[in-house]
């Protein structure tokens, strides 16, 4: 029925790519989780660029840090499994987008930085974080979620309503 | 918001009424699976990583029908909550009572966290009071600011409890003197919070490769340092503050120095007490001695002397004698950059320890003089790693060695880490000598001899000269 604003092979590279977007962000907040003491203290302490104090400040606060770092390890996980599931897909993908642009603004790879923390490649100004929102953003536009997800499953239930479906 | 999105779009049926059919429910449901394939994923990764802790972790102590101990904690600020943290990985005890003055803050978080955990546990303000109505308590676990610890501590052991008492062990060596006798008193248990003396790696390092093997040969010098990043001064939020009459009827002067005690004197006893007692106890425990002499520089040379009185800087040595001979030991702590952190380095005629309480940073490390004897044997027994493999060294161009330079030393590592936080293992050892099951490793007499080594560091400093112990002066 639904196809998704393209065509079929198209959109099933896109959900593809979604529940691999999404497992990336699942792993990365479970394994936080479980983690015995997982902090963003220290990532956030080197951070450089325009926003940095803030994020200085952010880890010099530890009632506030301690709430960055659960809204991180859960927010993570949540997405990961609404982009896998295909649920809320929309939603989920800006939320995904929320935390990447949070994450490349502390530690941008602008022209002139220098990291201490190891990265597995080099950047400049754009590193896999900006690749994976540009990949968040696709998802964003092409409703992957109705085409393969759960989203399609709520969508149908939905669109039975009249009322709904005139707002 | 499912209605919105169709809007605009170039397909008008799609807002149209419509049913779910078969086909919208298996490509509902097409990416699940993807889902149970993570869970396998992740199962299997996990038990990697549980494998690896565990056989790096010690074997727990054998569960079954622990006798259940009754604890409160006094003092429930960030080391009180540290220690609550430990406790709460460590089976057989239930929680009572908890007490902290800052009941608008910290006493209400610990309550709290207790709570969550299934400990029926009441707040108190005034310790006198807690120790009047928890009739049913075995110990008591205090961490309340160094000038409290001697009259907390002699009050709950005279109250028939037994107690765990942070270190400094008391700000004066009256207070730790008064201290010692309440424990031999009552016959109550005291531990101090000298928390290296239970580490596994630090006990592997005294009785395997000190001990028995005699890694190091004759140890004839000892440098350690603590050095800590500048941190702002701790701060309370105005809703969240004690009201004057309160804070002075506890010894405070105003919220400031409540936070921040440890700066002050009467109070605490600075960076040097706070940090070096850690490891100056561990300078003596590992020498088989207490200091002879100690001369020391130190001074407020970078905080804001109207908030901040106890030195922030500070540097000593210490002379040993020790049973092999002469030791000089040199300590130094700064909280102004937190760069090569802290550790202890324990250096002999055939090898170094470099060792720490960190499990990141110089978590133990050996090095084996070139002109010692082998320790293929350690190695075998298990007792150091396999040395390390030497990078070769490019030479600079140009450069030329001179015969004199001594040859690179081998590294070997301490093979023992602690996969606990680094104050349950102390924690333990006191439950269990409450138990009867295990002897105390940091009774209040070595808490005492630590006490007086690292508060003659502060007379030095005013003194300005070297000052020496009195061959008595460590006894109680």
């Amino acid at each position: 029925m639904e196809t998704g604003t393209l065509g079929r092979w198209p959109m099933i590279a896109i959900t593809v790519m979604r529940v691999f977007v999404g497992w990336h962000f699942l792993y990365e907040g479970i394994a936080k989780l479980t983690a015995t003491s997982w902090s963003g203290a220290g990532y956030l302490k080197q951070a450089r660029g325009p926003f940095a104090e803030w994020f200085r400040w952010l880890a010099s606060q530890p009632n506030l840090l301690a709430n960055a770092d659960q809204i991180t390890m859960w927010g993570l996980t949540i997405v990961g499994l609404c982009l896998v599931l295909g649920l809320f897909t929309r939603l989920a993908a800006l939320g995904g987008i929320a935390f990447i642009l949070l994450f490349y603004f502390a530690n941008p790879p602008f022209v002139g930085y220098f990291y201490s923390l190891p990265t597995e490649g080099s950047y400049l100004i754009v590193n896999k974080n900006v690749v994976e929102l540009c990949a968040l953003l696709v998802i964003l536009v092409t409703r992957s979620g109705r085409f393969a997800g759960l989203d399609r499953i709520v969508h149908g239930l939905l669109g039975r309503r009249p009322r709904l479906a005139a707002a | 918001m499912a209605g919105e999105d169709d809007k605009g779009t170039a397909r008008p049926g799609a807002e149209r009424p419509r049913k779910l059919d078969r086909r919208d429910v298996l490509m509902g449901l097409s990416t699940v699976p993807a889902l149970g394939l993570f869970g396998y994923a992740w199962r299997r990764q996990h038990q990697y990583q549980r494998a690896r802790i565990e056989a790096a972790t010690a074997a727990p102590v054998a569960g079954g029908a622990l006798q259940e101990i009754n604890v409160a904690l006094l003092g429930a600020g960030a080391q009180g909550q540290v220690l609550i943290d430990a406790m709460l990985r460590i089976p057989g005890l239930r929680f009572r009572a908890v007490c902290d003055i800052w009941s608008e803050y910290n006493q209400r978080r610990v309550v709290n966290q207790l709570k969550r955990f299934k400990h029926e546990v009441n707040g108190y303000e005034d310790y006198r009071e807690m120790l009047d109505k928890e009739n049913a308590l075995d110990a008591v676990v205090i961490a309340t600011p160094d000038f409290w610890h001697a009259p907390h501590t002699i009050d709950c052991l005279k109250a028939g409890k037994h107690v765990y008492c942070e270190k400094e062990m008391s700000n004066t060596l009256e207070g730790a003197r008064s201290m010692v006798a309440a424990a031999r008193e009552t016959g109550k248990l005291l531990q101090i919070g000298h928390q290296r003396r239970s580490n596994p790696r630090y006990l592997h390092c005294y009785e395997k490769l000190l001990g028995e093997a005699k890694l190091l040969g004759r140890i004839v010098t000892v440098n350690g340092q603590w050095n800590r990043a500048v941190a702002p001064d701790l701060g309370a939020p105005d809703r969240y503050a004690i009201p004057d009459a309160r804070l002075k009827q506890y010894g405070f002067k105003d919220m400031h120095q409540f936070r921040n005690w440890r700066w002050f004197k009467g109070l605490g006893g600075g960076p040097i007490v706070d940090l070096g007692s850690h490891q100056i106890d561990i300078y003596s425990w590992f020498l088989g001695a207490n200091p002879s002499h100690v001369m020391a520089s130190g001074g407020l040379l970078y905080h804001d002397p109207a908030t901040h009185e106890w030195y922030d800087t500070v540097m000593a040595v210490y002379d040993y004698d020790t049973p092999q001979g002469p030791v000089k030991a040199y300590y130094q702590t700064q909280t102004t950059n937190g760069s090569q952190g802290y550790f202890e380095n324990f250096m002999g005629d055939q090898g170094t320890l470099l060792i720490s309480e960190s499990e990141v940073n110089y978590a133990g490390r050996l090095y084996r003089d070139p002109n010692a004897p082998a320790w293929d044997t350690w190695v075998q027994r298990g007792y150091v790693t396999a040395p390390k493999l030497q990078e070769v060294k490019e030479q600079a161009e140009g450069a030329v060695a001179d015969v004199r330079e001594s040859v690179s030393p081998d590294e070997h590592l301490v093979p023992v880490a602690l996969r606990d936080p680094y104050h349950q293992p102390h924690l333990q050892n006191f439950f269990d000598a409450v138990r009867g099951k295990a002897q105390l490793t940091c009774p209040p007499e070595i808490g005492y001899e630590s006490a007086v080594a690292v508060l003659k560091v502060n007379e030095a400093i005013e003194a300005g000269s070297r000052l020496a112990f009195g061959k008595d002066e460590f006894e109680v």
